[in-house]
C-alpha cells in the first residue's frame, strides 16, 4: 500500500506538474513495400501502415486512461523515403508525401515522420529526389515531417547538402508564406541523426531496426522544475551537486512512466518495444517549460551568462536519472530547448536575454539545437547555410546529434511576432547578423572531412 | 463434538453443517484472529503478544494501525489443540485486565478478499476536495453496487482548503467480471456531484513512481 504523501504527490505531478507522456511513436519499416512502380509503391504502404497503426490512437488512449497520464501524442515514424523510393522523381517523390499525408489522417495520427534523407557523405538518386521535392511535398500536407542527416561525426559534413536543404528551406518557406513559412517547422536538419528517435520533426525509422517497434518519449520541465522549488523551499542554501540530484530522481520518476506505458502499448499491439527518449521537451504552456527551470535556478532568463553550464548540469542530470531508470534507452535523450514551443524561451528571446549566438553555445551542451528558431525573410540561403553549418560542426566534432530546425518568415524582419499554431507556439522572430550576406565559403561545395577522432577502429 | 440446546431436528441439521465445514475448513481451524482496541500508548502489543506467547500461542500475522489517537491491532495467531478460541480470549482477558482495551477473538475463515480471480486488476482512485458528511458511505454504496472490493480505504478529513487536508482513497479490486467503465463513470460522476476532484488510476502507476 502507499502513504498518502505518495498518493498525492503522484497526483499532483499528473494535475499540476504537467507530467505526462510526450509521445508514443510507432515505427514501421516499409522496406517491404519497395516496388518501381509508384501506384504499386503507395498500396503497399497504405496497407502495411494502416495495418500496424489502425490501433494506435485507441491503445495509447486506453492505456493512458488505465495510468492516468495522458499520452499527448500518438505519431508514426517510417523507414527514409529517400531510401525506400529511391526509383522515384521528385514530383514522385510529392505524391508519396501526399498518399502519406493521407494515412496519417486515416489513422488520426497528427505527424508521420520519415520523409527523410540520409547524405551525410553523399547524394544519391533518392536522395536528390528527395530534396528536391521536400518544399511541394512541406507544403501541400500538413501531417508530413522530414529530416536530412548531412553530417556525422564518422563522415564529416555534406556541405553540398547544406547548401541544397538551405535552398529547399527558403522555398518551402516562400511556399508556405501564407502561413509565416509553416512548412519549415516540419523539416529537421541533422548531425548524427538517431535512428529511434520518438520525437518530431525529426523522427524516422533506422534502417537497422525491426519491423515494428514502439519508442516513446517522455516529458515533464514542469515536474523538474516544481521538484527543485520544493527542494529549495526546503533548504533555501542547497547547493549545485544537491539541485543535481532532484534532477536526477525527478527525471529517473519520469521515465520509469515512460517505459510503463510504452511497454504496455506495445505488449496490447504485439509489437516490440524500442526505447525510451528521456527528452525534457517543453509545450508552449506555463508551467510546462525549460525556460522557467533556468529562473528557478536562480538565473534571470534563459539565455543570460550562466545558461550554458546550467543547461549542461539539467542535461547529464536527465541522462543520469534516466539510464538508471531504463536500460533502453535511446533517441535524443536530454532537454529541447525550442524557441517558439516553449513560452519562457519565446519570451527570453522577445525580452533581448537569448540571441542566436547564445542559443547556439548552448546547443554545445544539450540534445538538440537550434529548434523551431524563426528567423527574417530575408535571410540568404548562403547564410543559412552558414547558420545550419555551424550547428552540424559542433554535433559532428562532439560526437552528439544536433540539429536545426530554422523558419525565414517570409516578408517578415527581427522583432515582428509569428504564430505557428498549436503546439508549435509562437515567437518572436530573432535578430541574425548579417543575414543577407552571400559568403562563398558556403558555395564552394564538397565535404568538411571527418574529425580525427572519427578514427577509432 | 458441540452441543447444542436446540430442538430436534435442528440441532442435528446443524451439527451436520458444522461437521462439513469443519472437514473444509480443518487445516485453518487453529487460526484465530484477535483483535485489540483501545487508546494509544506504549506497551499494547508487548502485553498482548506476551500473553499469546504464555499460552504457547504462536503469532502469523500481526498489524497495527492508529487512527488520530485510537490503536487497533490485529493478530493471526495458530494456537494448540489443546486451547479453545474461548479459553484464548478469557486468558487475555483476564492478562490485560485494567487496561482499558476491548478484545476480540474470531475464527480465521479460509477465504480470500474478493472474487479470487487470477486476472484482478488494482486501481486507486483518490478524492481530494471539501469534506462533508457521508463521503464514505457514498463511495462504498456505488463500489458495492459493482459488486467490488475494497481492499485498502485511507480517509483523512481536517477540514479547512489545504487540498491534502481532505483526501479519500481507496484501493479496488477490478476483475474481468467487473462492469469498469460503469463503476468509474459512477464514481466520476458522484465526486462530480459532490464537487470532489478525483484520480482513478491502476496501482502500477504509484509503484513505478514511489517504489524505484
Amino acid at each position: 500500500m502507499f502513504n498518502s504523501q505518495e498518493i498525492i504527490s503522484t497526483i499532483e505531478m499528473v494535475k499540476n506538474e504537467h507530467l505526462d507522456v510526450r509521445a508514443v511513436t510507432l515505427g514501421i519499416s516499409l522496406f517491404d513495400c519497395i516496388s518501381h512502380d509508384l501506384d504499386v509503391f503507395k498500396n503497399n504502404i497504405r496497407s502495411k501502415i494502416i495495418r500496424n497503426a489502425s490501433n494506435l490512437v485507441s491503445m495509447c488512449d486506453a492505456v493512458g486512461e488505465k495510468y492516468g497520464i495522458s499520452v499527448v501524442n500518438k505519431r508514426i515514424s517510417i523507414s527514409p523515403i529517400a531510401l525506400v523510393g529511391a526509383p522515384f522523381s521528385a514530383s514522385q517523390m510529392v505524391q508519396i508525401a501526399l498518399t502519406l499525408n493521407d494515412i496519417a489522417r486515416e489513422v488520426n495520427i497528427d505527424f508521420l515522420g520519415g520523409f527523410s534523407a540520409l547524405v551525410e557523405k553523399g547524394i544519391a538518386k533518392g536522395d536528390r529526389a528527395l530534396i528536391e521535392a521536400l518544399p511541394d511535398a512541406l507544403a501541400q500536407t500538413q501531417r508530413i515531417c522530414a529530416s536530412v542527416n548531412v553530417a556525422s561525426t564518422r563522415s564529416g559534413i555534406n556541405m553540398d547538402a547544406v547548401l541544397d536543404i538551405s535552398r529547399a528551406i527558403k522555398k518551402a518557406a516562400a511556399l508556405s508564406a501564407a502561413d509565416d513559412g509553416l512548412a519549415c517547422a516540419k523539416l529537421c536538419v541533422f548531425a548524427n541523426i538517431p535512428q529511434d528517435m520518438p520525437f518530431m520533426a525529426g523522427a524516422y525509422l533506422g534502417v537497422g531496426e525491426a519491423d515494428a517497434v514502439i519508442n516513446v518519449g517522455v516529458s515533464g520541465p514542469g515536474v523538474v522544475k516544481k521538484a527543485i522549488e520544493r527542494g529549495l523551499e526546503n533548504s533555501p542554501d542547497m547547493g549545485l551537486g544537491e539541485i543535481a540530484e532532484i534532477i536526477k530522481n525527478t527525471a529517473c520518476k519520469v521515465t520509469r512512466v515512460g517505459e510503463l506505458i510504452g511497454r504496455e502499448v506495445a505488449k496490447n499491439l504485439n509489437i516490440r518495444f524500442g526505447v525510451v527518449d528521456l527528452s525534457l521537451a517543453p509545450t508552449p504552456t506555463v508551467g510546462d517549460s525549460i525556460g522557467e527551470i533556468f529562473q528557478t535556478l536562480g538565473l534571470t532568463s534563459i539565455g543570460v551568462p550562466g545558461s550554458t553550464a546550467a543547461l549542461a548540469m539539467l542535461n547529464d542530470a536527465v541522462k543520469k536519472g534516466g539510464a538508471f531508470a531504463s536500460s533502453y534507452v535511446g533517441g535524443l535523450s536530454g532537454a529541447f530547448i525550442p524557441v517558439s514551443e516553449d513560452l519562457n524561451i519565446a519570451e527570453a528571446a522577445a525580452g533581448g536575454y537569448l540571441t542566436i549566438e547564445k542559443l547556439e553555445a548552448m546547443t554545445c551542451v544539450c540534445s538538440v539545437g537550434l529548434d523551431m528558431v524563426p528567423v527574417p525573410g530575408d535571410i540568404s540561403e548562403e547564410t543559412l547555410a552558414g547558420i545550419i553549418a555551424d550547428e552540424m560542426a559542433i554535433g559532428m566534432i562532439n560526437n552528439k546529434t544536433t540539429a536545426t530546425r530554422i523558419i525565414p518568415v517570409p516578408g517578415k524582419k527581427a522583432g515582428d511576432k509569428v504564430s505557428f499554431g498549436g503546439l508549435l507556439g509562437e515567437a518572436t522572430i530573432m535578430n541574425v547578423p548579417h543575414a543577407t550576406n552571400r559568403d562563398t565559403f558556403l558555395t564552394r561545395g564538397g565535404r568538411i572531412p571527418a574529425p580525427i577522432h572519427s578514427l577509432k577502429n | 463434538m458441540i452441543n447444542l440446546s436446540l430442538p430436534e431436528p435442528w440441532n442435528i441439521i446443524l451439527e451436520v453443517l458444522f461437521i462439513l465445514i469443519y472437514q473444509e475448513t480443518k487445516c485453518f481451524m487453529n487460526k484465530i484472529i484477535i483483535t485489540v482496541l483501545g487508546k494509544d500508548r506504549p506497551g499494547i502489543i508487548a502485553s498482548v503478544s506476551k500473553s499469546l506467547y504464555q499460552m504457547d500461542c504462536n503469532l502469523q500475522n500481526v498489524n497495527q494501525m492508529i487512527l488520530q489517537n485510537q490503536f487497533a491491532g490485529f493478530f493471526i495467531v495458530d494456537h494448540p489443540a489443546d486451547l479453545t478460541m474461548d479459553s484464548i480470549h478469557q486468558q487475555l482477558e483476564k492478562d490485560l485486565d485494567g487496561q482499558n482495551l476491548k478484545i476480540h477473538a474470531d475464527v480465521v475463515e479460509n477465504k480470500v478478499n474478493g472474487n479470487n480471480k487470477s486476472d484482478e486488476e488494482i486501481f486507486l482512485f483518490t478524492t481530494i476536495g471539501p469534506d462533508q458528511k457521508g463521503l464514505v458511505a457514498r463511495f462504498t454504496e456505488i463500489i458495492a453496487s459493482y459488486n467490488v472490493n475494497v481492499t485498502n480505504l485511507t480517509a483523512i478529513f481536517k477540514g479547512g482548503d489545504e487540498p491534502t487536508a481532505n483526501i479519500m482513497s481507496y484501493q479496488i479490486v477490478i476483475t474481468s467480471d467487473t462492469d469498469q467503465a460503469g463503476l468509474f463513470k459512477s464514481l466520476r460522476q458522484k465526486a462530480a456531484e459532490l464537487g470532489l476532484d478525483i484520480s482513478i488510476q491502476h496501482k502500477n502507476i504509484f509503484e513505478t513512481i514511489n517504489k524505484i
